[in-house]
């Protein structure tokens, strides 16, 4: 006994997570064992791998000096995916007895993931082939019905520590991905051609130096023809498709002078060599091509990363399954079932930790429920039989029985999500810059045209249409054309090292003039969750009350065993366990009675709490957090205020947003009072801080700020919440912060990957930064062009001049854009995969 | 230098063949994922010796893998 009594004070080492390398809550270190594991789920994983054989990849992991963050076991029977129907979403047949299912894989993080996914085969029957998408996090599984289900290949790769979900937005990446196909197809062809067509001019051009042969001359000719006909007819059909379409509905595309170009050139060169004489443009035409495409598909590569990973949550339904009691009675055995299969009436059962899946009335069980993701309410809302809860809440206390009044899209989030959906699809596009220009550009570049025609008149109608074909060669927008998706792409890859996926580019140019910064507070401002913000008593008595809270999964007890930061002490024993619903927690810890919970709780008990601790205790209230008191053998000894703390970088961020002449406002669900402390905390006046708006309203405020403002300035809503994704969609710039729902992720035109507010600063930085390299990149292009333009007057541009100017004055927009640190503030930071909020809980 | 009547066309082809594969290649989704094939590449075919999952009981402990040994501490 006298030992214990001694080494419960001592200091111990922290121990590490056998699995993922975190330190060991003290609580959870277990004597006489040689691997020590910071969470269930990880101890889990960590068997399951070694059972399996599967050691090297711990080995991988170190070698590709990966992090990993503690696993996630659900423990769900995913009886749900053998539904037919639910299958059929995400399987295609492959072969008479095999098929091949897409699910997206819940943490996924580094190379060692693709490596013990992709050898399930090895241990499951049944599973013929597994691979594992890294970027999108999504794994194609071949697998035969005859032999196995689903249900088993999704129970493995849960309990790897890999939460499968059926992916049902097969049709939108495999359209996607036909569309990436058939880019990099007509990029290869036009570049293939240039290059050959390259080789033949520089022959003729040659000859037309030193003298050729008539026979060569004409055979080189020809083949430069053949060669590019490949080019306009198959590469360059895009730019003529957008041309038409522009023109059809009546605006100027940046296309619309190229496909004058490209049709004047190949027209002239083709008539040109069937006559025999006269000047060949094939070189320049296939080179103009082939760096338009080059640049564009350059754009599209930088921006895939952000798209697929949209995509892969786009795909995952916000709520997948319900636990359905079958029958009558407290014993009732639990099916788990796809939303579909419910109807109203039935009972589900609601575990900790879950999302409530159906709009219902509690049956039986108390709980709190967390409704921060549908109104921003930060507190937790106590729930018991008879009240009305909401599909899309999670669950924070004890399992809940639910009857079910509405499923899928008749439930409040339902409704929701289909408001983010449509107001998506009311989003305008924008007129891009060059797009303003282009119109210019073309009636400047006929009125060019029309003069360099009646300058050269005189000279025979055979020259002066020589001269207006070489003016609309040269004059062709090809670097004004590069100028916007270079620099455009390379701020995409670096804004994506540094933590910020720009799923929408447009973003970035309505970015040039901020108005307003607009910022939900749930989750955003603040943490999302329940701390221990302040602490008053002994330190040993801290870790009594964590040790005795993590027996428990209330919100509380969650608040208590994430404050790490203070030394770590061993607790022996924890016996006796009783917890008082909605009041607090009792237990014997180590032969002292510790009871952690409200006043009236402890009093209640028959602990007296001392006047310093009360007095602490009225401050936490009067600062809107909630206290709760630590008693040890009936004597109150310490105090911890709990609340939702604020990001540690928000009140830095926000005077730095207003420094720029940005106004920042809150926008929040939550309760009018707890908007305006956080107001107040970060020197917003008051006016600025608008609470216990639902999210109709949110949605409706920003539309209506959005065009009132019109193009003095952007509004730019931040949010994390399923409430805040309509008016994400709604504003100019719609930016998702790390740990947000699914849906703003799809709603979003910014997804953020790192943690806290600060990225908005790189943002704004970064967009500005843009716009310099953008302008400087016009400045140059149009510079050219006028050039060209001038020289063309003259009538001294040939195909020779005109093969050799094209390309110098892209690689100077090439140059210029690639040596540009847009988004160089924010390197080397640790990105992380958006999770859907699920993953949070 | 007649040649050259034959082997520009010749070249030609060739040329052609390797852009059909190219195109082959795109169509076929070879492109698709330039991620992960990056990284298979760096798993070993051969699996260290160790012994077989099924003699391995997991209650016997086996000996600290260098893995465990080099695994971070945090504070």
């Amino acid at each position: 006994m006298t030992r214990f009594r001694e080494s419960r004070h001592a200091r111990v080492a922290p121990v590490a997570c056998a699995h993922c390398g975190l330190a060991v809550p003290a609580g959870l270190v277990r004597e006489g064992e040689k691997e020590q594991f910071c969470c269930s789920g990880c101890r889990q994983v960590y068997t399951l791998v070694r059972e399996w054989g599967f050691d090297q990849y711990y080995r991988l992991v170190n070698r590709q000096g990966g992090v990993l963050e503690p696993a996630r076991v659900t423990g769900r029977s995913f009886e749900d995916f053998d539904d037919e129907h639910l299958r059929a979403e995400a399987t295609e047949q492959v072969g008479a007895d095999r098929c091949r299912t897409r699910l997206y894989l819940e943490g996924v993080h580094c190379a060692a993931c693709v490596w013990l996914v992709e050898k399930l085969p090895a241990v499951l029957r049944g599973v013929d082939e597994v691979r594992l998408n890294l970027g999108s996090a999504v794994a194609e599984v071949t697998w035969r019905p005859g032999d196995t289900r689903l249900s088993a290949i999704a129970r493995a790769l849960d309990r790897l520590g890999y939460t499968p979900h059926v992916h049902r937005a097969a049709r939108v990446q495999d359209a996607r991905r036909i569309e990436d196909r058939a880019a990099l197809a007509r990029l290869g062809v036009a570049t293939a051609c240039a290059m050959n067509l390259m080789f033949l001019h520089g022959a003729l051009y040659a000859g037309a130096y030193s003298g050729m042969a008539w026979a060569y001359e004409t055979f080189f000719r020809w083949l430069s023809f053949a060669v590019s006909v490949p080019v306009l007819v198959f590469s360059a059909r895009p730019f003529f498709q957008t041309a038409l379409g522009g023109l059809r509905a009546r605006v100027v595309h940046i296309d619309l002078p190229i496909a004058i170009a490209l049709t004047c050139a190949f027209a002239a060169s083709a008539w040109n060599t069937v006559r025999g004489s006269g000047p060949l443009w094939f070189d320049s035409l296939a080179m103009l091509v082939a760096a338009l495409l080059g640049a564009r598909q350059l754009q599209r590569s930088a921006q895939r990363a952000a798209l697929e990973r949209a995509d892969s949550l786009r795909g995952v339904a916000f709520l997948e399954f319900a636990r359905r009691l079958a029958g009558d009675g407290p014993g009732a055995p639990v099916v788990e079932v796809p939303l579909t299969a419910l109807s109203p009436g039935d009972r589900v059962e609601v575990r900790s930790g879950e999302l409530v899946p159906v709009d219902g009335v509690v049956l039986s069980g108390r709980s709190s429920l967390d409704n921060a993701v549908l109104t921003g309410e930060a507190a937790p809302v106590p729930v018991r039989e008879g009240d009305v809860v909401n599909a899309g809440a999670t669950n924070l206390g004890a399992r809940l029985v639910v009857r079910v009044d509405a499923t899928g899209e008749k439930t409040r989030v339902g409704a929701l999500l289909a408001i983010v959906e449509e107001a998506l699809s009311r989003k305008p596009a924008l007129l891009r810059t060059t797009d303003l220009m282009a119109r210019r550009f073309v009636q400047v570049l006929l009125v060019l045209a029309a003069v360099t025609g009646l300058a050269w008149l005189p000279r025979g109608p055979e020259v002066a249409l020589e001269r207006v074909v070489a003016l609309l060669v040269v004059a062709c927008p090809c670097a004004l054309g590069l100028s916007v998706p270079l620099a455009v792409s390379v701020a995409l890859m670096r804004a994506a090292r540094s933590g910020v996926f720009i799923k929408n580019p447009d973003a970035l140019e309505r970015l040039r003039k901020v108005d307003t910064v607009l910022l939900d507070k749930t989750g955003t401002l603040t943490e999302g969750r329940a701390t221990v913000l302040r602490w008053q008593g002994e330190d040993a008595v801290l870790q009594f009350a964590r040790a005795l809270e993590a027996e428990s999964s209330h919100a509380v007890a969650r608040a208590f065993r994430s404050c790490f930061g203070r030394p770590i002490w061993v607790v022996r024993t924890v016996e006796d366990v009783v917890e008082v619903p909605g009041q607090g927690i009792n237990g014997r810890l180590d032969g002292h009675d510790v009871c952690v919970g409200t006043r009236a709780l402890l009093e209640s008990e028959g602990a007296f709490v001392p006047a310093d601790l009360s007095r602490f205790a009225e401050t936490l209230v009067a600062d809107g957090l909630s206290p709760v008191f630590v008693a040890v053998d009936r004597r109150v000894a310490g105090v911890a205020g709990i609340g939702d703390a604020l990001r540690s970088d928000a009140r830095r961020t926000v005077a730095a947003l207003r420094t720029q002449g940005v106004r920042v406002r809150i926008l929040s669900g939550d309760h009018p009072a707890v908007v305006a402390r956080v107001a107040a905390e970060l020197d917003l006046p008051a006016a600025d801080a608008l609470g216990g708006l639902t999210p109709e309203a949110k949605r409706d405020l920003v539309a209506g700020l959005v065009t009132s403002t019109g193009r003095a300035g952007a509004i730019v809503m931040v949010g994390d919440g399923v409430n805040d994704a309509a008016a994400l969609a709604l504003a100019d710039v719609g930016i998702a912060v790390h740990g947000g729902t699914g849906a703003t992720i799809v709603a979003a035109d910014i997804v953020l990957t790192r943690e806290g507010v600060t990225p908005l600063l790189d943002i704004l930085d970064g967009a500005r930064r843009l716009r310099g390299v953008v302008h400087r990149n016009l400045g140059f292009s149009l510079l050219y062009n006028a050039g060209a333009s001038a020289l063309a007057l003259a009538g001294v541009v040939g195909p020779l001049l005109a093969a050799v100017l094209m390309p110098v004055a892209s690689l100077t927009v090439v140059l210029s854009s690639a040596f540009t640190r847009t988004f160089a503030g924010a390197g080397g930071h640790r990105t992380v995969r958006p999770a859907a909020a699920e993953s949070e809980a | 230098m007649e040649t050259i009547f034959v082997l520009l066309p010749l070249a030609l082809l060739i040329a052609a063949i390797a852009v059909g594969f190219f195109i082959w290649a795109a169509r076929t989704g070879q492109f698709d994922d330039l991620e992960t094939p990056a990284v298979r590449i760096l798993f070993d075919d051969e699996e260290p010796r160790r012994p077989a999952p099924d003699q391995a009981p997991t209650t016997a402990q086996p000996s600290k893998t260098t893995a465990d040994a080099t695994r971070r501490v945090p504070e």
